[in-house]
């Protein structure tokens, strides 16, 4: 049977940032597949280096149109250690908070566009729909859908009265009415189960051999999650379930978001009604002693990790930023081999890219 | 992981290399090796303690030298450390035995313009392919 090259991308109306895979078929099945990146590379990197710490917050939130807040968590918190700063707990949850309320629109974001893909779009119009209610709180909360620009060197910019919280609280209940409808779709719907099992397979020694990271890692069996491992903000104040699953499939992974949502909606309670007294922010001083520091946070979509440099000058010496997005993509040419066509885009959709976090 | 031990494994295996490991905030360990002698030690982590997640390489040009920083995580970060001089250089690839450092090793390459012997595909990562400027992470850059 001949061989066929399909390219995809850069642009493509299947994705949703830029990529570019050039995928060779032969008949139905995929036999051999290469992605290109960097598309979206904004040279950030080397832009951190030519502004003071407290600017680069600013451009840090920019890395990511999706978990911007845990960029500045793993950005802020890097140089708080540097500076020895003490945040007040307050701080700590509401960061917190933004933080796990970011997991869950972005894992809401992901079901919907799954959906999109395997043709379910009732799915897809009522998790972008039920989104909201958490986008509507975050935007109260900041002023921002996208950027809040809540994180400063040395706490938050933003508080919670009571009233707020009490409101918050009931919607969020309201909201896991609504995700329980989802697990009921990924647990019992045939359609469902029937495009996601077996696709996108990753066994766990995959998983390790790429250093996959996050709900993919998590969906192969590989137990491993920063806010309960190496707990930062308020996490060690916190009882962190790890959702695990082993048949490293799309399904698998569904399940575990899906089920990581509810697990968020949770701690979200939690923090708002353990929400501690105090001072919002610590006084940071401009110039930061010289030293480095690697800071990780568990990024909705994984491990993400900031090594920041000061050589004592106002300005970083080095910031990397490697995103959780990364290492998924480098499994992509194996997952795509021997897939049916028709799958390629719920594979690609499978493992939650975000293509401006890992080009930066 | 037992840092103390991982340690101790080092000092054994490399009694020349200056390692001196240095705590640095958010519990992780630098060690520096010598650029001939990281492959093995990743061997040796491997095989010991079945250190295989390597989160990222980071490369920088310090304007004497290049270092390379590999943060490898298990319940705690270690930062294996290397420098390279800023003319031609290069080190072994790691790819053989953590296929996910393809990737990192590529961004480094075109970045800081550091050579990966053995690397199967040393494309660009990021950059375009008609790239013709500097690598924009050198100091030559302005």
């Amino acid at each position: 049977m001949s061989r066929i090259t399909i390219p995809i991308g850069p642009q493509h109306p299947a994705l949703k940032e830029p990529i570019s895979f050039l995928l060779t078929a032969q008949g139905e099945r995929i036999v051999d597949s290469t992605l290109r990146i960097g598309y979206a590379h904004r040279g950030l990197e080397r832009i951190f280096q030519s502004r003071n710490y407290a600017q680069n917050v600013r451009v840090v939130e920019r890395v990511c149109g999706i978990c911007s807040h845990v960029h500045t968590t793993a950005y802020c918190q890097g140089v708080e250690a540097l500076l020895g700063l003490e945040v007040p707990p307050r701080a700590l949850y509401i960061r917190t908070l933004l933080c796990e309320m970011e997991r869950i629109h972005s894992h809401l974001l992901w079901l919907g566009v799954l959906a999109e893909h395997i043709g379910f779009t009732t799915v897809f119009m009522y998790a972008w729909r039920d989104r909201e209610i958490v986008m509507d709180i975050m935007e109260e909360l900041s002023g921002g859908r996208v950027a809040h620009g809540v994180n400063v060197i040395g706490g938050v910019r933003v508080d919670i009265d009571p009233e707020h919280a009490e409101s918050i609280l009931a919607r969020l209940d309201e909201l896991e009415g609504q995700i329980e409808v989802f697990l009921g779709v990924v647990l019992h719907e045939r359609t469902f189960q029937i495009r996601t099992h077996a696709v996108g397979h990753l066994s766990a020694k995959e998983v390790r051999r790429y250093c996959v990271v996050g709900p993919v890692a998590r969906a192969s069996g590989v137990d491993v999650d920063l806010r309960r491992d190496a707990p930062y903000a308020a996490y060690d104040r916190l009882d962190v379930r790890v959702i695990v699953a082993h048949e490293g499939d799309v399904w698998a992974r569904t399940m575990v978001r899906t089920m990581e949502t509810v697990e968020s909606l949770r701690l979200c309670r939690q923090l708002l009604t353990e929400l501690p007294g105090g001072p919002l922010t610590a006084r940071a001083p401009r110039r930061v002693p010289p030293g480095e520091v690697v800071s990780r946070c568990e990024a909705p979509r994984g491990e993400l990790i900031y090594y920041i440099r000061s050589d004592g000058s106002e300005r970083p010496a080095r910031v990397k930023v490697r995103a959780p997005t990364l290492p998924s993509l480098a499994t992509l040419p194996d997952q795509l081999q021997g897939v049916n066509t028709a799958d390629v885009p719920t594979v690609l959709a499978g493992v939650d890219l975000c293509i401006a976090c890992a080009d930066r | 992981m037992n840092v103390e031990l991982v340690l101790e494994i080092l000092r054994e295996h490399f009694p020349t290399d200056p390692l001196e490991p240095r705590l640095v905030p958010m519990d992780d360990t630098v060690v520096t090796l010598t650029p001939e002698n990281l492959r093995p030690a990743v061997q040796t982590l491997i095989d010991r303690f079945d250190l295989r997640h390597l989160s990222t390489i980071t490369g920088i040009d310090t304007g004497t030298e290049i270092e390379l920083l590999y943060h490898f995580w298990d319940g705690e970060g270690l930062t294996l450390r290397t420098v390279l001089p800023r003319e031609g250089s290069h080190i072994v690839t790691l790819i053989d035995l953590i296929p996910g450092a393809a990737f990192y090793e590529r961004e480094v390459s075109e970045m800081l313009h550091v050579l990966f012997e053995g690397h199967p595909m040393p494309d660009p990562l990021l950059l375009p392919d008609d790239w013709e400027g500097e690598p924009p992470l050198r100091k030559e850059v302005p």
